[in-house]
């Protein structure tokens, strides 16, 4: 969670500088450490293939040229596609529900005492509890329709976004706040101005772990109940023993994933860039 | 006028007990008075300053700005900070403008008003940089301008120059002795040095601590405008010798003579 440190620049050091942070280790360059992590992948991935070619069958283990030839194949079908949009559309909802929520409930709570203590047990009892548990009351209240799909991906991420915009309203720089009273700003200008814009690295970072659990939600919620989109045809290829099929499925979703991480992190970084300027870089 | 009658403030301590900052304070500061408050840490001087920003309430008595009780901040006062207080995610333009901002303009309205602030305290060519990319000097020059900016009858200071280095310091107090000659509004000027005290104010109040209270309210007699060469003057050393000694009696110095 972000917005615990505490903002460098009201610190009254010797020329308002913020005070360095140690780096752990030596610093290495961008070139590097992308090359590192893509190497990492290749290895893994050749390991795979190699390891796959090695069975005697492919029932069970494929080699990674294989999911990826079946995700091909798979691509060219309509059933695959009709499966993604059953996927997408209740997905969407609860994620965009989940944000918009989550943000919303997180300022308020953030902001306001008495809401933080009138939602604290709700937001401590789901937090603690896996999600996971919920589905099948989900879907004995609303059915198997797209409302308890949407609720589950709903309540999978709408937690973290709560709680990590409700820190970083709480962990504004109070001296921030003080400076904008002692210029007479009216409330909502002041948190316009002032609120928010401090609380956005929180805010954002909350955006991209509730983003992360969403599809998380969408997943659990098609294998464990109601069997339609990719869920479907994960449980089918599993009753087949179809292996190259079901991880060119798993695949797509993982690679739907990183998507919207990525998408995320970069939302995030712009948003929150004055952030690790004023920390020195990270 | 500002008037600062009998004002009290008392904290509540975590064992459940009360401890005083401030007590039965009183006096007065004149309008184009540059007034400063010195005193040791602790003796609640700051939290005098808030009161009169109405950002704190004091507990008991009451300030008065021409007659009337403040109850809040006001459009007729502005404060700089001794730690900057800069909008990090904003540039040096919208930071200035940031007051104008508050009090209705548009983002582009108040960033072209602060331009001539910003030309005033010679960051000109800054206007687009970041706080964190300058020195504590100019930030504590972007906070002046931002300031200044929204033309307050009263400027609240509180030891504006505490955080820079004894150079920049220097400076920077140079430059605020212009800026007021030209500009001539009410200041209220919290600081812990001697030094500048007596070369900025034309009154010094030095306060007592534990509970803070009014010890003596000083003149200084020297003329104005002031430059550099005031510091060398016998009445400036007089001054700074004579806080010292009020002083150095409530630092727990045991070769001080006590107190009366």
């Amino acid at each position: 969670m972000v917005g615990t440190e505490q903002n460098t620049v009201s610190e009254p050091g010797v020329g308002g500088r913020s005070p360095g942070r140690v780096r752990r280790g030596p610093s290495t360059s961008d070139l590097a450490r992308w090359s590192v992590s893509l190497g990492s992948v290749a290895a893994v991935l050749l390991i795979w293939e190699l390891y796959g070619r090695a069975q005697e069958t492919s029932l069970f283990f494929v080699p990674f040229s294989g999911v990826v030839a079946a995700l091909w194949e798979l691509g060219q079908t309509a059933e695959f596609w009709d499966a993604a949009r059953q996927t997408m559309i209740p997905f969407v909802w609860g994620w965009v529900l989940s944000l918009v929520v989550g943000i919303g409930l997180g300022l308020l709570i953030g902001t306001y005492p008495m809401i933080e203590a009138l939602t604290k047990p709700y937001v401590t009892f789901l937090n603690a509890l896996p999600v996971s548990t919920l589905v099948p009351v989900a879907v004995i209240l609303l059915g198997i329709g797209y409302s308890s799909r949407i609720l589950i991906v709903f309540l999978f991420g709408v937690i973290e976004v709560t709680l990590n915009t409700a820190a970083g309203v709480r962990y504004v720089d109070r001296d921030l706040i003080e400076m904008g009273r002692a210029f007479n700003a009216p409330r909502w200008r002041l948190f316009r101005r002032v609120v928010l814009p401090a609380a956005s690295p929180g805010i954002m970072a909350g955006v991209r772990i509730g983003t992360g659990r969403a599809v998380v939600g969408m997943v659990v919620v098609e294998i464990l109940l109601v069997a339609v989109g990719m869920g479907r045809l994960i449980l089918r290829y599993r009753g087949r023993f179809q292996s190259a099929e079901l991880y060119a499925v798993v695949l797509a979703l993982i690679l739907f994933g990183i998507l919207l991480q990525v998408v995320a992190r970069q939302v995030e970084r712009r948003v929150s860039r004055w952030k690790s300027e004023v920390e020195g870089n990270t | 006028m500002i008037e600062i009658k009998e004002i009290g403030r008392t904290f509540n301590t975590r064992d459940g007990g009360t401890f005083e900052a401030l007590k039965d304070v009183t006096f007065s500061v004149k309008d184009k008075e540059f007034f400063s408050i010195i005193g040791p840490s602790g003796c609640g001087k700051t939290t005098l300053l808030k009161m009169a920003a109405g950002l704190t309430r004091p507990t008991t008595g009451s300030i008065l700005i021409d007659g009337e009780a403040i109850t809040g901040p006001g459009d007729d006062r502005a404060m700089v900070f001794q730690s900057f207080v800069l909008l990090p995610w904003a540039d040096v333009l919208t930071n200035v403008g940031f007051g104008l901002e508050m009090r209705g303009m548009s983002r582009r309205e108040s960033r072209e008003a602060a331009r001539p602030f910003l030309d005033r305290v010679g960051l000109t060519r800054f206007a687009e940089h970041y706080p964190h990319e300058l020195s504590g000097g100019m930030q504590q020059r972007v906070g002046l301008a931002r300031a200044l900016a929204v033309a307050p009858d009263i400027l609240l200071m509180d030891e504006p120059f505490g955080a820079l280095d004894a150079q920049t310091r220097q400076l920077m107090q140079e430059d605020l002795m212009r800026l007021w000659d030209s500009e001539q509004k009410t200041v209220i000027f919290v600081t812990h040095s001697m030094d500048e005290a007596a070369y900025l104010s034309d009154r010094v109040l030095v306060m007592n601590t534990h509970p803070g209270t009014v010890r003596e309210i000083l003149d200084v007699p020297l003329p104005r405008p002031r430059d550099e060469s005031v510091r060398r003057s016998s009445v400036f050393s007089e001054l700074t010798s004579h806080m010292w000694h009020e002083l150095r009696g409530m630092m727990g110095d045991p070769t001080a003579p006590a107190p009366e």
